[in-house]
């Protein structure tokens, strides 16, 4: 069964992401909102991680979220809440890092 | 909140009638607790207690229903570790009623 | 068929509320004999340490608490063995009978559980 992760902690000073990363099935998505998405900031170690695990299409970010924090969203898909919505009923599960 | 005379002690209960301080326990106060549910406690009732007793001093808390019957059927056998045995001796309801004449704390996941 | 739920349980037992939560999660469903398996995971295999103390902090004690798993029908216990060698806990005896697993069976365990929940 394929699982949408969601993360939205900051990833900087907090293994979620760096955990997340290594579980992450062939088939799972992740999808980051709130502070996680500073994951996505340019120059940053949790980008070079990210690049790294070159999970291409299954790489989620709340666009809203990236927008609030002047993050560039080129590097993965952005969505709004809709389209989360959707993600989550496309996956059999999603698991929530809280 | 309301108290339980044992003896010449006064012993402080919660609302729901278990012992607010777990050290005011004694087998004094198990009949007297047991009394106030019109239950005359017999050797039956008291292997379950000591059997709950045990439990909370290995895990810390208060079984639920079903931990109660797996745990006594461990110690006791599974004549004794089963729920119409345990709803007998304890007025249908052995997790809350047991622990309660047993001094434990108010079981949190039951039933 | 119930709907089987994996729980992971990934803060330290003392400092904050989430190991304490994720136990009464785990508990609960036992109680209620959902398919439940429990998941140590980064400081949450802190949880697992032999021998711990915590009468002077006046907290209840989780690790005994965690003892009563299987009690409650939770006998699906899991260790990530990475958390394990990162915090010098992989040669250690530990207070539960878990499984250790490698990230790639962590993969196979998590896509097999129902539900996922990360505490």
């Amino acid at each position: 069964m394929t699982t949408l992760h969601v993360i939205a902690h900051s990833p900087f000073g907090d293994q979620r992401l760096a955990s997340c990363l290594r579980l992450l099935g062939a088939d799972d998505g992740l999808l980051l909102c709130g502070d996680a998405t500073y994951a996505l900031k340019a120059g940053s170690e949790p980008l070079q991680m990210l690049q790294a695990a070159n999970l291409g299409p299954r790489l989620f970010a709340l666009a809203e979220d990236l927008q609030a924090r002047a993050l560039d969203g080129t590097q993965v898909i952005a969505v709004d809440y809709p389209a989360f919505v959707e993600l989550s009923l496309h996956y059999d599960k999603v698991n929530s890092w809280l | 909140m309301s108290t339980l005379t044992v003896g010449d002690r006064t012993i402080a209960l919660d609302k729901d009638g278990f012992l607010l301080d777990l050290q005011d326990w004694s087998p004094e106060a198990a009949q007297a607790l047991a009394a106030q549910e019109q239950i005359s406690l017999t050797d039956e009732h008291w292997e379950i207690l000591n059997v709950l007793r045990e439990f909370y001093a290995q895990y810390q808390l208060s079984p639920a229903t079903r931990p109660l019957i797996k745990y006594t059927a461990l110690k006791l056998g599974a004549d004794k570790g089963n729920s119409p045995h345990l709803n007998r001796l304890f007025n249908g309801t052995p997790a809350k009623l047991a622990a309660k004449l047993a001094g434990l704390p108010k079981p949190t996941n039951c039933i | 068929m119930a709907k089987s739920l994996l729980i992971i349980s990934r803060q330290a037992p003392w400092s904050g509320p989430c190991a304490r939560e994720a136990l009464d999660v785990a508990l609960a469903g036992g109680a209620f004999d959902l398919p439940l398996g429990m998941l140590f995971l980064d400081d949450g295999v802190f949880q697992l340490a032999a021998a711990q103390q915590p009468d002077a902090l006046q907290q209840k004690n989780l690790a005994a608490n965690l003892q009563a798993l299987p009690m409650f029908g939770v006998e699906e216990l899991f260790a990530c063995a990475h958390s394990l060698a990162r915090r010098g806990l992989a040669d250690e005896a530990l207070n539960l009978p878990v499984q250790v697993l490698d990230d790639a069976a962590l993969k196979a365990l998590i896509a097999r559980f129902d539900q996922v929940v990360t505490l």
